[in-house]
Parts: structure tokens; C-alpha cells; sequence
């Protein structure tokens, strides 16, 4: 698992209040929404706003796939990775 | 641009008139028409409309009314949902196809009375309540939004976050605008950026947004450009003053708050810090405990409907919020009935008792206290608390929405009643705010010769059962020590400070959630050494020595 992986599964769990888990408990392929982890449309608003703030990066308001990024912990680092390259 | 009462859109198809980008007032029209004439012919009388596309509900809405049909908006399409309004409904959509090869009905006035909308709602006892109104109830509160933000708006293009099944999203995004003529979107925008792109493509536009987004705009968005939005329009639930004010420096226009219910359909609106001021029409009271009732041109004539809602009214007739008076929460504008969600835990064979609270803890969510049945200890005991909540997770979630699912849980023996019975909301806030215990306190404490008899129940929701291990919690022995030493300290007098040492440790039997154990604890102070050992009835725990020195 990379680091980042790891960052971002904390920061989900922190950020969200998913005291019963452990970045151990979210593979990186664990689908976030829906089945798998369960989290919401506003759990997506939430994490948004958490991966902004902490790796400073901008999500591209003009972009069309932005949500496609947050499917699971492995699109999320690639994605977190390709903007802090940018 | 023209006024059409909600009773007469379909007398004048009018191709020049936009109901969405791609669809304008005459194919609105003739498809309704053709749909009726499909209802009519199949002798509907109750059509459940589950549509996501708000262009598709402005067609099927029409049509069912024009077909003599009442129409239900169920607030989920959840198995559950379905299989309890069925007995009430012929047809349920939750997509519409075309019906192009029917006869259509003639274009026709709608009756405002006759015609019928059901609402889905949960009402204060806990249980799913539906709400009836009269299009007439309807036709007159899109009359009096048009008279209060018909001129702001202009031709704007009103682009929203909410969904369309519950009042507010319905007569916002569809029903106000399409009697006064301006374009609405198909789709709701539940995400700032797509809300932005869809209002950026417009000329104009106005948004019908929630708390929930507004709350959650970011610095990425170009404020610069959205500045040009016609109004802002926020309901569903209070928006924190925070938002209000961010979003007023950024827009340079407070967001528009409608304050209303499913029952009620509005009552009031507000711009940023001043008082509600009344929709038209609107009567305002209070009950002898200062909630507010209100008689409306939006509720059954003569019907006075009392909220659960504490209010201030001034003399100018505007008023002050103060908060609901019994126990429906709302998360993220999902009304949440408590109750009912207790009773559904309480239903399960591991629960004795629950208690639901809400957390504030960047969102909004609810956490559980529960007792657990000696069935949910042994559980708990041979399976771990990740198990555990996590089965009664899936057990309430046939029950509810994910929203209300608990994301923290508080396992205890008994919930806290107070000797007159009662176990108030702060208290329950108050256990599920609290971390996990890692102490544990004695039950009783006896005194023989020097040596000191105290009995114990483990909690069953130590905190150190999570990592010790997650599915079979038992005791760490470095906890049993650390007990041994505090509990020693509450009760010996001059005990040295410093740990040093620890001297002949024995573990011989496993200690696990909710055990009760009887600690013995003798302190040999010309040797410095504290004697303790653990039973659990007849059977050694464990045993040793602690070594303690004087402070260095």
C-alpha cells in the first residue's frame, strides 16, 4: 500500500467520524459509495472538501469526471498524485 | 413570458414556451395529453411517481390529473416502500416511456379540488405519513412565489440540488416554473461543480439548493461569475449563519430561506439574520406551549395545522425560530423520526433497549446507545463489536435511509434512567459525545485487615477491546495492572507515586466484555510492593506484584 493510500484512508476516516475502522478495514479497490463502504453524497461533499484542504489541491469545477475519481481509495491517490504534479 | 395557472397549462400549447432546454410547452403538452388518454384507457385512479427527470414529472403529473388520477411522490423506491403503498397504487414509475400510440384526451381546465398529490413524509409518531393536497392548495402557493420573486427572476433558469419528491424541490424546480414560463433542468445538480457548469451555460439563472450543499461550496468555484445568480433559494432545513454569511460575500446576496413542511408547504422565508417573514395569506399562532400553528391558502380551507416548532412572534407579525419541540432530527434536510428507528434496533434479538442521538462532528449523524440482551453480550463476547454493530447496521438499514443509519455506537448493560424513568435527550447526546471508557469503576469496595475486596464489571464497550482483539475482545493484562494501580490509589492512602517494577505476573484466564470480577488489593508498605489479583468467581484471572517507589 503507498503512503498516499494510506494518508487518504485516514483522512476519510477522520474526516467522515468512521470511528469502528482502521486504514487496514478499506482496501484500495473497496468501492466508497453505495455498497462497499456505504458513503453518501454528502460523505462525497465532505471528502472533497477534506482532500482540498489537506493536499491543497483545487478539484477542477470545469472537469466532467471529477466524481469518477472518488470510486475507491486507488482512483483517489491517482487522482491526489496527478494534481499535486500539476 | 406569461402567467398560466397550474389548472390551465395544458389549454395552450405554445412551441415558443421552454419547460426545459430541450423540451418546449407544446410537446409538454401533446405528451400528456397522449399519456392521459393511456391512464384514462387503462382507468388509473392512483399513479406512484418515483421519476428522476423533472421535465418527465411535469409530463406525467399533467397527465395523471388530466386522466382523472391522483398522484403519490413516495419519498424512496426502497423494497419496503413499494411493498407498503402498493394496496394504494395501480401504476408505480420510476421511468417514462413514451405513449405516442394512445388516443389523446383533449386539452381540458384541471379541477383545482378534484385533482389530488399525496405526499410521503415522516411524521411526528415515527411511522411514514402521507400528506394529501388539492392542486388548488398547490396552484395557490406558486401564485404567491411569483408574486414575491416573479419580477427578480425574470427568465432565469432555475437549476437545483434537491430532489423533486418532496415539496420544496417540487414546486421550486418544477411547478412555479412552469406556470410562469421559465426553463427549469431535468436533472437535480447534488455537487457545487456541476451546479456551476449547468448555471454557467445559461444567460440566467436562479438555483433551488439545500442546506447541505450550500453549506459545502468551496473556494474552487468561480464566484466571480456565479455573482450573476438571480436568487438563491434554500429550504429543507436551517442554514447554519456561517453559510449564510460565506455565501453572502461571495454572491453579494443573502440565499432566500423558505421555512415549511410537507404539511404546511411554506410558511415564511428570510434573508440572512433578519426574522421570518410570512408567505401571503399566512395566520399565524401558537399553542399553549409557544409551538407555532398556522391556517394557509396552501393547507385545506379551515384547517389549522400545528407545527412542533417554538416560535417568538413580534409585533410586526414576523417571528424568531426556537427550535423543535419533540424528537424528529433532521440530517442533511432528511427528516428523521427517532422512534421509529429505536424501536426497529430494539426489534433485533441482541437489543434490550436503544437510544438514537445526533452527533455534530463535522456533518451531522446519529450514534446509538444501546443495552444489549444477554443474547447481544454473548455476541459481543464471541464476535466483537465490529460484528456487532455492524449487524445491526444492516438490520436498520431495510428500515431507513443510509443517512440514518448510526455511525457510532455506545454498548452498555442498561441504558441510564433516572429513577423517575426518564432519560433526557442531553444525557444520550452527552454518553455519545464521550469517548470509549478505559476505566472502570467499582461496584463496591470492602475493607478486611488490610486487604481491600472490590468487585468489577468490565464494560462492555471498553475502548481497548477494539484492538485486543477485534473479533474476540478480551482484557489486555497491561489494562488489568493499570486498574489495579488506580483503584489501589482511590483507596490506600500514601501509596508511592512510581511505578517500578512488577514481580511474579500470572494470566490464567481469559477476561472478556461485561465480566464480572472481584479484584483483591493489599499494599505491603515496608516492602513497597502492591499484591493484587483478579477472580472471576472461582477462577483465577490473574495475580502479582507491583513494585512502587518513592518519586525520584
Amino acid at each position: 500500500m503507498s503512503d498516499l493510500q494510506h494518508e487518504i484512508k485516514n483522512l476519510i476516516i477522520d474526516a467522515l467520524g468512521l470511528e469502528d475502522l482502521t486504514a487496514e478495514d478499506i482496501a484500495a479497490d473497496l468501492s466508497l459509495f453505495g455498497e462497499g463502504l456505504g458513503l453518501d453524497s454528502v460523505d462525497a461533499l465532505e471528502l472533497g472538501l477534506a482532500l482540498q484542504k489537506r493536499f491543497g489541491i483545487k478539484i477542477d469545477a470545469e472537469a466532467k469526471d471529477t466524481r469518477t475519481h472518488f470510486a475507491n481509495v486507488a482512483s483517489l491517490a491517482a487522482f491526489v498524485s496527478a494534481h499535486k504534479a500539476a | 413570458m406569461s402567467w398560466i395557472g397550474l389548472d390551465r397549462l395544458l389549454l395552450a400549447p405554445d412551441a415558443s414556451r421552454r419547460v426545459t432546454p430541450d423540451l418546449d410547452h407544446a410537446e409538454l403538452c401533446r405528451r400528456a395529453l397522449c399519456l392521459a388518454g393511456q391512464w384514462r384507457a387503462q382507468r388509473l385512479r392512483c399513479v406512484a411517481l418515483h421519476l428522476e427527470d423533472a421535465g418527465d414529472l411535469a409530463i406525467a403529473l399533467l397527465a395523471a390529473w388530466r386522466a382523472g388520477a391522483s398522484v403519490l411522490l413516495p419519498a424512496d423506491a426502497q423494497p419496503q416502500t413499494r411493498q407498503r403503498l402498493a394496496p394504494r397504487v395501480d401504476l408505480w414509475l420510476d421511468a417514462l416511456a413514451g405513449a405516442d400510440d394512445a388516443e389523446p384526451l383533449d386539452a381540458a381546465v384541471l379541477d383545482l379540488d378534484q385533482c389530488r398529490l399525496t405526499l410521503c413524509t415522516s411524521g411526528s409518531s415515527g411511522a411514514a405519513k402521507l400528506i394529501d393536497k388539492s392542486l388548488r392548495q398547490l396552484a395557490n402557493e406558486v401564485a404567491a412565489l411569483e408574486q414575491l420573486w416573479g419580477g427578480i427572476l425574470g427568465g432565469a433558469t432555475l437549476v437545483g440540488s434537491v430532489a423533486t419528491q418532496h415539496i420544496y424541490g417540487l414546486l421550486f424546480r418544477v411547478l412555479w416554473p412552469l406556470c410562469a414560463g421559465r426553463p427549469f433542468l431535468r436533472r437535480a445538480q447534488p455537487f457545487p461543480e456541476d451546479l456551476q457548469r449547468a448555471s454557467l451555460e445559461k444567460p440566467a439563472f436562479a438555483w433551488v439548493a439545500s442546506p447541505a450543499l450550500l453549506k459545502r461550496m468551496g473556494d474552487n468555484l468561480d464566484w466571480s461569475a456565479l455573482r450573476a445568480v438571480r436568487r438563491v433559494f434554500s429550504s429543507g432545513g436551517a442554514l447554519p449563519a456561517e453559510a449564510a454569511q460565506w455565501l453572502h460575500e461571495r454572491l453579494g446576496q443573502w440565499p432566500t430561506e423558505i421555512y415549511g413542511s410537507s404539511e404546511t408547504g411554506g410558511i415564511a422565508w428570510r434573508q440572512g439574520v433578519e426574522p421570518w417573514t410570512a408567505f401571503p395569506g399566512v395566520e399565524l399562532g401558537q399553542d399553549e406551549e409557544g409551538a407555532l400553528n398556522l391556517s394557509s391558502p396552501y393547507l385545506p380551507a379551515g384547517h389549522v395545522e400545528q407545527t412542533a416548532d417554538a416560535v417568538e412572534i413580534a409585533a410586526d407579525g414576523r417571528f424568531l425560530l426556537r427550535g423543535r419541540l419533540d424528537r424528529i432530527v433532521k440530517l442533511e434536510e432528511k427528516r428523521i423520526a427517532l422512534p421509529m428507528l429505536e424501536q426497529a434496533l430494539g426489534e433485533h434479538a441482541w437489543v434490550a433497549e436503544a437510544r438514537l442521538g445526533v452527533i455534530q462532528q463535522g456533518r451531522a449523524f446519529l450514534g446509538a446507545l444501546l443495552a444489549l440482551t444477554p443474547a447481544g453480550v454473548h455476541a459481543l463476547r464471541n464476535q466483537g463489536r465490529r460484528s456487532v454493530t455492524e449487524t445491526l447496521r444492516r438490520h436498520l438499514a431495510g428500515h431507513c435511509e443510509a443517512i440514518a443509519l448510526p455511525r457510532r455506537w455506545r454498548l452498555l448493560r442498561q441504558l441510564p434512567w433516572s429513577p423517575q424513568g426518564k432519560l433526557a435527550q442531553s444525557t444520550v447526546e452527552t454518553l455519545l459525545k464521550a469517548p470509549r471508557p478505559t476505566l472502570v469503576e467499582s461496584l463496591s469496595a470492602v475493607e478486611q485487615d488490610g486487604e481491600w475486596q472490590l468487585e468489577l464489571e468490565v464494560p462492555l464497550d471498553l475502548a481497548h477491546f477494539s484492538g485486543h482483539f477485534p473479533q474476540t475482545p478480551v482484557l489486555p493484562g497491561v489494562v488489568q495492572l493499570d486498574w489495579a494501580q488506580q483503584l489501589a490509589r482511590q483507596l490506600i492512602a500514601e501509596l508511592p507515586p512510581r511505578f517500578a517494577g512488577m514481580e511474579v505476573l500470572k494470566f490464567q484466564q481469559l477476561v472478556r466484555p461485561g465480566d464480572r470480577l472481584q479484584l483483591s488489593l493489599r499494599f505491603d508498605a515496608a516492602r513497597g510492593k502492591l499484591y493484587f489479583a483478579y477472580r472471576n468467581d472461582a477462577a483465577a484471572c490473574s495475580s502479582g506484584r507491583i513494585l512502587l517507589g518513592a518519586a525520584q
